[in-house]
């Protein structure tokens, strides 16, 4: 079984957008070289087991807002921290148990873990390293998809 | 009945099971939805149910049901992000009928339900 | 080749009216990809000749509004074709040919493939056959190769496909899932213009013609009903989309009942009592 790669994330992502925050394929994911900026709101999922490591979203506050409007049927203004935790913390669950999908049987998906305010300009995953990564933008605005494995876990295979 | 512990996906299902013609009760976790299930009448001629859930996880919720002979009758839809071919084989041995896969779009699960026979499929 | 300014514009007000659905300027390059396949399955060349035949053509702007607005086939979504094929046509045509023949059945615009796959599907669950073998062509190159592959996203497999099928028959390569070596091992691809002179090709037991005569003028209908028959068995059986018929286009079908679907056969082979028919 190959390491989940950019391509992998894209495809990914494709759908994950066609079902819920672009039903019409009007407005899609555009990847390109530019990284969300802070204020940030992350949402990740951990897979342990088989393998281990992190799925994580990092989206600029305004996408986080937007993809929680779209994903509820809502107006942006009228979405709650609430909502935001909710929803991306789903559409984080959506990527990362697709991306499971590519790992060794045998891996589990934790629960969604959703952070906002200053600590997620400065979230760190220790003992992790960067295995793939698509970052692009949304409706102007910037969001980054990244899948990191522990470095011990690296080191066995 | 809807289980799955994200409100955003609760509702998003809620909307297109609504729009079938079906009335919806929601449930965040399988023992919700079991006591859920001591109360509500008539029974949910369907559930659509999430796998990772916390205290009772989907699969644990499908095989108490199906040990339930006053259950029998309910039709059991994994809706899941768990799309291993082993795992999918796992719930239809536990007793899952159909399985959708996330990320689904409002028809997928329309055309699953008409496969059951829940949905005429004209309204597909 | 890029839509002009009045092209997009006339898609996009048509799409907003008929699906309220809002293409902003610079969404250009979607509508190509979204109509190239089918503009190339109705014969028309480019985006923009296809477009100007939709202001012209009702249901080439039907067609248009479509496919800006969905994005995937269904498996078994129209179940009733599938249900007759199963519970009425297999069995037929095993006690007319005997357990040793080969059905031939032809998918006539088998598109990205789900139509031919989930015969074969089908044929492999139903204890009645034996051998068969499927024949699945498309006017786009493009469809054939990927229909070949047999590979299909996620949300392709969610649509309206049994899951037990989907454990059985395919398996997980990536991202996505393919179709079992030894289904499509039964299937062949050909590329093939229903609107010109066809192949010469082996005779067909079951021919499905679902959901392309609508694109079709009368006339072209009538040619192509008649090629298709040419190549059918006497007691074959034919199935159209729910919304099309050989009625008043064709005599040389008969319309009869299959199950809860109206299928179509050549006409002589309606009075013939089953086991009276001719041996292949």
């Amino acid at each position: 079984m190959s390491a989940p790669t950019t391509d992998d994330l894209h495809a990914i992502t494709e759908q994950v957008w066609l079902s819920y925050l672009d039903p019409e394929g009007v407005n899609p994911f555009l990847p390109s070289s530019e990284a969300p900026e802070s204020p940030l709101v992350i949402a990740s999922v951990s897979v342990t087991g088989a393998w281990e490591g992190h799925v994580i979203m990092t989206f600029s506050e305004q996408a986080a807002e937007l993809a929680s409007a779209a994903l509820l049927g809502m107006e942006a203004d009228e979405v709650t921290p609430d909502d935001v935790a909710d929803a991306v913390g789903e559409l984080v669950n959506v990527i990362g148990g697709n991306v499971k999908s590519l790992l060794p049987d045998g891996s589990l998906l934790s629960l969604p873990h959703v952070v906002t305010g200053d600590s997620a300009g400065t979230a760190k995953w220790p003992a992790t390293v960067e295995i793939c990564r698509l970052q692009g933008s949304w409706q102007e605005e910037k969001i980054a998809i990244s899948v990191w494995t522990s470095k011990s876990a690296g080191e066995g295979s | 009945m809807v289980i799955d512990d994200s409100r955003a996906m609760r509702l998003i299902l809620r909307r297109i099971v609504t729009q079938l013609g079906f009335e919806v009760h929601e449930a965040g976790n399988g023992k919700e939805a079991l006591d859920l299930l001591e109360t509500v009448d008539p029974m949910p001629q369907v559930a659509l149910i999430d796998w990772n859930m916390p205290v009772m996880n989907g699969l644990e919720f499908v095989t108490a049901v199906r040990s339930d002979e006053r259950f029998r009758q309910m039709t059991l839809m994994m809706v899941t992000t768990e799309s291993e071919h082993g795992q999918i084989v796992r719930a239809l041995a536990a007793g899952a009928h159909e399985y959708v896969i996330k990320p689904f779009t409002p028809e997928a699960i329309a055309e699953k339900l008409a496969l059951l026979g829940l949905v005429p499929s004209g309204i597909v | 080749m890029a839509l002009t300014q009045h092209e997009f514009a006339f898609v996009s007000g048509l799409v907003r009216r008929e699906a309220a659905i809002v293409l902003e300027a610079g969404k250009e390059y979607l509508v190509e990809a979204r109509l190239l396949p089918l503009a190339r399955r109705t014969g028309t060349v480019t985006v923009s000749e296809f477009v100007a035949r939709a202001q012209r053509e009702r249901v080439i702007a039907d067609q248009i509004v479509d496919a800006l607005t969905t994005n995937e086939t269904s498996w078994l979504r129209d179940r009733e074709p599938f249900t007759a094929f199963t519970d009425s046509v297999v069995p037929d045509l095993a006690e007319r040919r005997g357990p040793q023949h080969k059905l031939r059945i032809w998918s006539a615009a088998c598109s990205s493939g789900q139509e031919p796959y989930s015969l074969a599907m089908l044929l492999e669950e139903s204890v009645r056959t034996g051998r068969y073998e499927i024949l699945a062509t498309d006017i786009s190159t493009e469809m054939i190769e990927r229909a070949k592959a047999g590979r299909y996203s996620q949300l392709e497999v969610n649509r309206g496909l049994p899951v037990p099928m989907l454990v059985r028959y395919f398996d997980r390569v990536g991202t996505e899932w393919q179709v079992a070596e030894a289904l499509r091992r039964n299937v062949s691809f050909q590329k093939v213009n229903l609107a010109a002179p066809l192949p010469q090709l082996a005779p067909f037991d079951v021919v499905f013609l679902r959901n392309v005569l609508i694109y079709f003028d009368l006339e072209t209908k009538r040619s192509v009903l008649r090629r298709i028959r040419s190549l059918m068995r006497p007691d074959g059986w034919l199935f159209l989309g729910a919304a099309e018929t050989t009625i008043g286009i064709d005599d040389g079908f008969e319309r009869v009942v299959a199950g809860r679907a109206s299928a179509y056969r050549p006409r002589a082979a309606t009075t013939a009592p089953v086991g009276a028919t001719r041996k292949g």
